[in-house]
């Protein structure tokens, strides 16, 4: 008879226990890039869906001039926008969920959104 | 047919008490030593008094486990002087938290589940348990979420050590006799 | 029994694997257009159930009348009024501006002359009378005589429609109030049109009209600064307004230079960066937001309890700062401070 002989259920625990440490540390420092996708709604055009998977640059034509888009992994950013105060450009990196750019000279709104559930209104 | 082992729950209810007493009274006196000892990394502890509760529970069962486990962090708390405080409310939440998980997996001890299993399902539950009493009530701030992950895998790797440890005392033929919980037939 | 206790950890697995992967069709519809001189979202609950074409159609109409009406510089109703209001002799008021009047008034008699529609020459004075503000500032001469008895709302007679100017110097400019408005009356539009639930969010000024029957909207608020600074759930019939220095002006020899005019120093306010009101009356949640902003960071608690708002916050540089009511109902985002919480005196 051996008390510390390991049963099934033993490596059973173990190995969820050690699920749930490997899960908490991926979800807990995911870096903050988790943005999977971004929104692009123009005034009077349905909203455009871009994923966030690969770096490249979309230009999107307003009434005011070009809105230069720059997309890397996980993330967006307004370049480059028509407009004297550089509000959109200001708005830096889009990462978080529920993270905005908005041009109004080109009535655009950029919007990243992650994996939860999109928020149905961006209060700014 | 054996005589009943003192300190087995079908003895007499003194010596019940006795043992459990005695049980409790290690327990609090490992938990003063360990908090006596400044920890290398703060907030984390080995947690060895909670060797005594798995023993407890595999030789005397799960109300046994509860009697010891909350004596010890009633009693401890008293001599370390922080009773109602709130590192007593965090202890007791892990406490509380172990306990219940415990209660679920005791139906799988001995046969399917061993000392280890309980050592880390116990210490990983006492981890879940004080963290969602701070996150519930006393600081809920959005970057407390950042410190589960090392706690976990701190809970994970004490939890494991008590088990062993505990597998050993358990193994010891002084402790053997004590111990009436029908094992695998080898 | 341990076989169902098995079952019950299996099952009880699953459905946290399945909650986890399972994301759900969107149940609202968005349009989105230019009106009122922002960008205008509307969220309409339950999706598939509307003509999106001739609701957003119908919204932009309502808008281009009340744009035009009630614009501080354009010619308009609002235009015209000022013109005989200068004139001081009495003259039937358009319609469309005797709602703003009133709840101008009230706005002014609420936050004790610290919201002050009557002050449009001030804020003419500093450029924002014009669609790209850029200055100049108006001189020390300029503004010592538009601070020397300067008009209030109190100056402008009433008589039924009949309105008469007391003050040589009034002339109405109601930013800070139009919009809330704006918000009330395409809220009711809506209503009429069938609508059941809807979000109407103009340039980032929102509100709720019923709610979907299954859950709470979920509003994301925007930090001034970038980022998102929390999220907040709404019920049927809440307005959230915020007033802010980034929302206009411009840059003068390094100094920002925004439109909310404090009318007790005839400059732009100072010290807090933007002001966000959640309250049931979107006119009255506009122009709190503006009289938060103006008041200050030491007084801005007095101004909300006089102005019977339980629900606000305000960012300074360094923290956030929110009554007690808000701070319990906002979810800070990640990685940001707590709220500063602040009583109501």
């Amino acid at each position: 008879m051996n008390a510390g002989r390991l049963r099934w259920g033993d490596a059973l625990i173990g190995s969820l226990a050690a699920g749930i440490v490997v899960a908490a540390f991926v979800l807990a420092y995911t870096p903050a890039g988790d943005a999977r996708v971004l929104v692009i709604s123009q005034a009077g055009v349905a909203p455009q869906h871009e994923p966030l998977d690969r770096a490249r640059v979309l230009e999107v034509q307003g009434p005011a001039g070009i809105t230069r888009i720059e997309i890397e992994p996980g993330r967006a950013r307004c370049a480059d926008s028509p407009g004297r105060q550089d509000i959109c450009e200001s708005s830096g990196w889009l990462q978080a969920h529920g993270d905005v750019a908005v041009s109004l000279p080109n009535r655009l709104t950029l919007q990243v959104l992650g994996t939860d559930p999109g928020f149905d209104s961006m209060h700014y | 047919m054996n005589p009943v082992a003192p300190g087995h729950p079908q003895a007499g209810s003194d010596a019940h008490d006795r043992a459990i007493a005695a049980l409790a009274a290690i327990a609090i006196g490992i938990q003063i030593l360990e908090a006596a000892i400044p920890s290398p990394i703060p907030g984390i502890k080995p947690g060895l008094a909670n060797i005594v509760t798995l023993i407890t529970l595999l030789a005397l069962g799960w109300r046994a486990a509860v009697a010891v486990t909350l004596l010890r962090v009633v009693g401890s708390s008293l001599l370390l002087g922080t009773l109602l405080s709130p590192a007593f409310w965090l202890s007791l939440a892990g406490a509380v938290a172990s306990l219940a998980l415990l209660a679920v997996l005791r139906p799988f001890a001995p046969r399917h589940v061993g000392p280890v299993g309980l050592g880390i399902a116990a210490a990983m539950a006492h981890v879940a348990g004080q963290f969602l009493l701070a996150w519930a009530v006393i600081i809920p701030h959005p970057n407390l979420p950042l410190v589960l992950p090392p706690l976990l895998l701190a809970a994970l790797i004490t939890g494991s050590l008590t088990g062993i440890l505990t597998a050993q005392v358990l193994a010891d033929p002084r402790i053997q006799r004590h111990v009436h919980t029908p094992q695998p037939s080898q | 029994m341990r076989r169902a206790t098995t079952l019950t950890l299996l099952l009880l697995l699953a459905t946290l694997l399945l909650a986890a992967c399972g994301r759900e069709e969107p149940d609202t519809e968005q349009l989105g257009f230019y009106a009122f001189g922002t960008l205008v979202d509307l969220s309409l609950y339950p999706a598939g159930q509307y003509d999106v074409e001739a609701i957003g159609t119908a919204v932009q109409e309502e808008l281009e009348i009340l744009h035009t009406s009630w614009h501080a510089w354009e010619p308009g109703s609002l235009g015209r009024t000022n013109e005989l209001l200068a004139l001081q002799g009495e003259f039937s008021a358009p319609p469309s501006v005797l709602p703003l009047i009133e709840r101008g008034r009230e706005m002014e008699a609420l936050s004790e002359g610290l919201f002050n529609p009557a002050l449009g020459r001030l804020v003419a004075a500093w450029g924002f009378h014009q669609d790209d503000p850029q200055g100049p500032p108006p001189d020390e001469a300029t503004l010592a005589e538009l601070l020397d008895a300067p008009p209030s709302m109190q100056d402008i007679e009433r008589n039924g429609v009949r309105l008469r100017g007391n003050h040589p110097d009034l002339q109405l400019d109601f930013g800070g109030l139009a919009k809330g408005l704006a918000v009330e009356r395409v809220l009711d539009l809506l209503a009429e049109l069938g609508v059941e639930a809807a979000i109407f969010n103009a340039g980032g000024d929102l509100m709720t009209l019923g709610r979907p029957e299954t859950r709470p909207w979920r509003v994301g608020i925007r930090h001034p600064h970038g980022g998102v600074l929390g999220s907040i759930e709404l019920d049927a019939g809440e307005a959230l307004f915020t007033s802010g220095d980034y929302e206009r002006g411009y840059d003068w020899e390094g100094e920002r230079i925004h439109h909310v005019i404090d009318p007790r120093t005839g400059r732009p306010s100072r010290g807090i960066d933007s002001a966000t009101v959640l309250h049931h009356d979107p006119a009255l949640a506009d122009a709190a937001a503006t009289t938060l902003m103006i008041a200050g960071p030491e007084a801005w608690p007095e101004y909300a309890r006089k102005m019977g708002i339980d629900h606000a916050l305000v960012v300074l540089e360094d923290r956030i700062e929110a009554t007690p009511a808000l701070a319990d109902r906002v979810q800070p985002g990640r990685d940001r401070e707590p709220f500063v919480v602040r009583e109501l005196p």
